[in-house]
């Protein structure tokens, strides 16, 4: 026989039926049951196979710590594998398979493993994969990573979207048992802010399993009743379905909130699943106890169920374990179950208790068999029968289920989050949370007390003290009368049972039975970590719920010493599995990062840019036009046109930040290698910024716009970087100078017009005279536009080498003013130039970038050795760039470099050979830093950093790339390939 | 050129606002923000700041130790602009960022719900009252904001963020729209 559910009783809606699909065979279940309860509910007892032995495997448990009865659901996309059926809410339409099977459930191929478990035993892999060696990465790694896992992930994008987000809270309750409701109940009366989570569908925990009353009505109504009145209290945020998973540093917590995965249609304007990190002031854990398995012979047969299990399934489902039961305990809940299945007309036969007495008078009609154990069970899919052993007799009694109730552990994981280990009870017989927890306590079961009326108290006294101590009055607690539940008594301890045959599974989902374990701590891995990675008991997806204490309590007695002596392996996060979708929450594809846009972004766009990813910029790289076939033809275009006549390239990316202050010069003197404290007003200065170490940190122009105030650029990449910088050295280094930093990057749009008719386009919209004898190389200033109805500020500054200007206006004008500047420009033939086209004029110019600034060059090396101020006091960099090894005449210096032929070319990070030397490390001379077609050179062209690079100019080279095996023989030449005697900038 | 008038296009001109009966989502206009920067060792400014007659119709957000916002709905006209500059001085310095950041307005029941999803602020009123502010992260942008009323909040973010802000902003509505 196998269960059935019951005509009447449980908290299932039968007036709404479900029908859903197991391995394709259609099936019906009721709202309120769990892909658990209904399979058990359709006789379906067999629901997987194990992982290492393809055992079949029944359900063990009716919560979170379910090693069995894992399926894969839904479909396509939303195939989600591994899902603990117990857990799993049923919705209309799921579908669900069972996994690690072929051809299927019921015959499985993989089922003659269980045939060669003499030789599959733990450390196997250790042993068996060391010899011969070559045969690893061909034939052992790809049949282990073969056949690893259960349930198989899809390859089709996830079609949901997740999110996270952030709470706060006085007082957060983790568990919406009896502690915990009583405890959110009482400190939400007295007004603090309370915050309750639970990972079921409805509140209650183990209410909604007891046959108890509470103050007159059965515990689920209580549970019911409470939750509504919560739910009613502005302060209190009751959240179902709500899996708090860590304990992290500032008492936040990490939960993960189910929002649609009890349907089968997600609504689109709601995630599937949201990540909550809370912050609570303090925190009560109401998180009950987990019923430990009692390990004999085939204990993983379907139809072997944990006794609270059972108790679940019949009195919250209506779904009895079968037509015959019996109840193998160490502790009196096995009464309590044996109490209800007769209420529920269901057979118990007996009841094997390994005490010699137990804690409540039974008067029912089961057989009750003391001082007794299970030692192993009978059946192929599904337990027909069980061996019992009772004083040295055995004798064999037919049932078709199982309960087993061998003492609870306290959920205590998440109070051990934060390094506290676990502390060993004898008299609880668990281990308990550490003691001394900072702004965390823990209530009811997860405290080891096991009495349903003394579970409500402690909630309610304990969370009384919790607000009281944050100032709140609270009303007095009347605490509700409990009746129809019996007092427990902690288990009497059953590490190992005489007499066992067969395997008997400690760790269901990794196939670690009771022989593994010895075998560990026979071959010296009897530490309880080492064992856990030599048997991987305790490892995937339940992370040994079940199967933790009672190998630590196999371990204590191999070794003849105490579970405390042992203690237990370290607690992590995530209490239970969490997806990447709900951590990776909304950042993903193009939300992955934001998308930081420049003013002129549009106003590119419409000139048909093609954009680049700079950072978080988009930067328009070259502007195509009807006709060209390459982005090299535009930007080819877009060069020559800038040098012949003129271009508008947007800069506004550049980092912007306005200093200010009585000592603004002073700082900036400080702040750059070469000297600032004298530049007049109304002029720029290109400066070099040194780190400590005395290597180039960043470039840039700095102008002076009033005696006080300057104008600081930087460059894109490093516009931040600088910023905290600036900052660090206006508040740490010299708080006593008078200075002020302002980022005003965004506020302009920056646009650069350079080529021979840049003035005279210029000259249309900006008021003032910018004659070269009015505003020369190197002016900087505030101007008005369009007769005064805009104001700037315009630099004569050039990345190009041409006549060119920088012009900043506000950033919401800057898309009008560009559209001005081309209307201007029209007739002088001035077309949009991007960051490609920009990249080769500063090349051929010689210009350095963060390609050659890269972290390993000082001034000299770039040919700035003048910059650096000899006679300012001190500088940033200034001591470090003394060491005499940065002097050293042969370290690599900028030089330029062109190919021999010019048909020829080379990239860039390409390294230089001295003619005709090895292409070998101690031959490496330096390396191409940039490199691109120069228009006005007619050939690739590039700046490399080369050792002894400036005596070098004219010597032939051979530029090697090992990647792209190219070798280009070329000439080493002056960096500056076009105008050097600048003659260009100053027309 | 000088009959050209250049003409202001708001970074958030084309998003479509987001309103219910428990949230909306509008963008301000882009009026006037002046980045106040007291000399170090400066007095609180705030009184002074909320009392200048050059800024009326103005509010006064703190930012951090010793910086302020000025905001209002209106442009500021540059010689005004200046004026008030002269007047912050020698206390502190003002820097026009006007068109540097943007603020967006989010308001209504579910207002501090939505945000929570973005900032790791407490927005309780308890914790985050009418008129308080801070700098935080709204998911992974940095961002000011200040609580404007028991219900609406004003959110200062920089230009070049915006869109992408109000993108993550309207969805983090979406279940409130």
């Amino acid at each position: 026989m196998s269960s059935y559910r019951l005509p009447k009783g449980g908290l299932v809606d039968r007036k709404a039926p479900l029908s859903f699909t197991f391995d394709g065979r259609p099936l019906q279940g009721f709202a309120g049951d769990t892909l658990a309860s209904a399979l058990l509910a359709n006789g379906q007892m067999l629901v997987g196979r194990s992982f290492k032995y393809h055992r079949p495997r029944g359900i063990l448990t009716s919560g979170a710590a379910e090693p069995n009865a894992l399926v894969t659901i839904g479909r396509g996309g939303r195939t989600e594998p591994n899902t603990r059926a117990t857990v799993q809410e049923l919705y209309e339409g799921l579908a669900a398979q069972s996994q690690n099977r072929w051809p299927s459930l019921d015959f499985d191929i993989g089922a003659l493993n269980g045939l060669l478990s003499p030789f599959l035993g733990a450390g196997f892999y250790y042993k068996t994969f060391m010899w011969p060696a070559p045969l690893w990465e061909k034939f052992y790694e790809p049949f282990i990573r073969k056949a690893a896992g259960l349930g198989k992930a899809s390859y089709d994008p996830d079609p949901d979207s997740y999110e996270k987000s952030w709470a706060h809270c006085d007082l957060l309750v983790i568990g919406a048992g009896p502690t915990g409701l009583a405890a959110a109940l009482t400190a939400g009366r007295a007004g603090a802010r309370v915050l309750i989570v639970d990972e079921g569908s409805l509140p209650g925990g183990s209410l909604l399993s007891d046959s108890a009353t509470i103050d007159g009505k059965p515990a689920a109504d209580f549970a019911r009743d409470t939750s509504a009145e919560l739910q009613s209290m502005p302060n209190v945020r009751v959240m179902m379905r709500t899996t708090a998973f860590g304990w992290y540093d500032g008492n936040v917590f990490g939960a993960v909130e189910r929002v649609q995965k009890h349907v089968r249609d997600p609504a689109r304007h709601l995630p599937v699943e949201r990540l909550w990190r809370i912050v609570a002031r303090h925190a009560l854990l109401a998180t009950g106890a987990e019923e430990r398995p009692l390990i004999f012979g085939g204990n993983d047969r379907p139809g072997v169920m944990m006794a609270s299990a059972m108790r679940t399934y019949l009195n919250r489902y209506a779904v009895a374990p079968g037509q015959a039961t019996a109840i193998f305990t160490t502790d009196d809940s096995g009464y309590a179950l044996a109490r209800d299945l007769e209420a529920a007309r269901v057979d118990v036969v007996a009841i094997i208790d390994s005490r010699p007495s137990a804690g409540v008078d039974y008067r029912g009609k089961a057989r009750l068999i003391r001082e007794a154990v299970v030692c192993r069970t009978k059946g192929r899919k599904a337990i027909s029968a069980i061996e019992v052993h009772r004083g040295g007799r055995a004798e064999t009694i037919a049932i078709d289920a199982l309960a087993m109730a061998g003492g609870f552990s306290p959920i205590i994981h998440l109070a051990c989050h934060r390094g506290g280990k676990p502390t060993w009870s004898a008299e609880k017989v668990a281990f308990l949370a550490p003691s001394g927890l900072k702004d965390l306590d823990l209530a009811g079961a997860a405290a080891a007390t096991t009495d349903l009326a003394a579970c409500l108290a402690e909630g309610a006294a304990q969370a009384k003290a919790i607000v009281e101590e944050f100032g709140w009055s609270c009303p007095p607690i009347v605490l509700p009368k409990v009746e129809g539940t019996e007092g427990t008594h902690a288990s009497k301890p059953l590490w190992s049972i005489p007499g066992v045959k067969g395997k008997a599974f400690v760790d269901f989902q990794n196939d670690v039975h009771l022989k593994d374990i010895g075998l560990a701590v026979r071959e010296g891995y009897s530490h309880v970590e080492l064992a856990k990675r030599y048997t991987t008991n305790g490892m995937a997806t339940d992370q040994g719920k079940l199967s933790n204490v009672n190998a630590i309590g196999l371990i204590a007695k191999a070794r003849g010493v105490s579970p405390a002596e042992v203690g237990t392996t370290t607690f992590r996060p995530f209490y239970t599995p969490v997806s990447f979708g709900a951590l990776t929450g909304p950042h993903h594809g193009h939300q992955f990062q934001p998308v930081r846009k420049s003013p002129l972004h549009d106003w590119a766009k419409k000139h048909g840019a093609v954009f680049v990813e700079t950072g978080l910029w988009y930067r328009s790289s070259w502007f195509p036009r009807n006709g060209e076939r390459s982005w090299r033809e535009s930007v080819d275009r877009e060069v020559v046109n800038v040098r012949q006549n003129a271009g508008l390239c947007d800069v506004s990316m550049l980092g912007k930040i306005e200093i200010s202050g009585s000592d603004a010069a002073e700082f900036l003197n400080r702040v750059y290698c070469n000297a600032f404290l004298k530049l007049p007003v109304g002029k720029a200065r290109y400066g070099l910024m040194l780190r400590e170490d005395g290597m180039i940190y960043d470039d840039g122009t700095t102008s002076r716009l009033e005696e006080n105030r300057f104008f600081m650029t930087t460059t894109t990449a490093y516009a931040a970087g600088v910023m905290n910088h600036l900052e660090f050295c206006a508040q740490a280094l010299w708080p006593e100078l008078n200075v002020r930093l302002a980022s005003s990057t965004d506020q302009w749009a920056q646009m650069a017009i350079a080529g021979p008719k840049a003035r005279a386009i210029l000259q249309k919209i900006v008021d003032e005279d910018i004659s070269d004898a009015a505003f020369p190389f190197l002016a900087a200033k505030e101007v008005a536009l369009f007769g005064g109805t805009l104001h700037g500020c315009l630099f004569r500054i050039s990345f190009s080498g041409e006549l060119a200007y920088e012009l900043a206006v506000p950033a919401g004008y800057g898309e009008s003013v560009a559209d001005a500047l081309m209307e201007a420009g029209k007739d002088h033939g001035i077309m949009p130039y991007g960051v490609e086209a920009l990249s080769v004029l500063r090349i051929e110019k010689g210009h350095v970038t963060h390609n050659e600034i890269n972290g390993t060059v000082v001034p000299a090396d770039l040919g700035f050795g003048k910059m650096v101020s000899g006679t300012k006091p001190d500088f940033i960099g200034k001591a470090m760039l003394q060491r005499e090894g940065l002097a050293a005449p042969d370290r690599a210096q900028l030089v330029g470099v062109v190919p021999l032929d010019p048909k020829q070319s080379f990239r860039s990070g390409s390294h230089i050979l001295a003619k005709g030397a090895a292409a070998a490390l101690e031959n490496d001379e330096g390396y191409v830093t940039s490199s691109a077609y120069s228009p006005h050179v007619g050939s690739t062209i590039g700046l490399a950093l080369v050792k002894r690079g400036p005596s070098r100019h004219g010597e032939e080279v051979v530029v090697w790339n090992g990647l792209h095996g190219e070798s280009t023989p070329a000439r080493l030449c002056n960096p500056v390939f076009l105008d050097p005697q600048n003659e260009r900038l100053h027309v | 050129m000088s009959e050209f008038r250049p003409t202001l296009r708001p970074v958030l001109g084309t998003k479509q606002a987001v309103s219910s009966a428990t949230l909306k989502l509008s963008p301000l206009p882009e009026g006037t923000i002046i980045h106040v920067l007291a000399r170090p060792g400066e007095q609180d400014m705030a009184p002074f700041l909320e009392s200048l007659p050059k800024a009326a119709g103005h509010a006064v957000r703190p930012v951090s130790p010793g910086q302020w916002f000025i905001v209002r709905e209106e442009q500021m006209p540059h010689q005004e602009m200046k004026s008030l500059f002269a007047a912050l001085e020698p206390r502190a310095t003002g820097v026009d960022q006007s068109h540097g950041r943007v603020r967006i307005r989010i308001e209504g029941k579910m207002a501090a719900r939505a945000l929570s999803k973005g900032t790791a602020l407490d927005l309780d009123p308890s914790a985050f009252p009418v008129g308080q502010s801070a700098v935080t992260l709204i998911g992974h942008i940095a961002a000011h904001i200040t609580r404007v009323g028991s219900e609406a909040f004003e959110i200062i973010v920089l230009r070049g963020f915006a869109e992408s802000l109000w993108d993550d902003l309207a969805r983090m509505s979406l279940e409130f729209s």
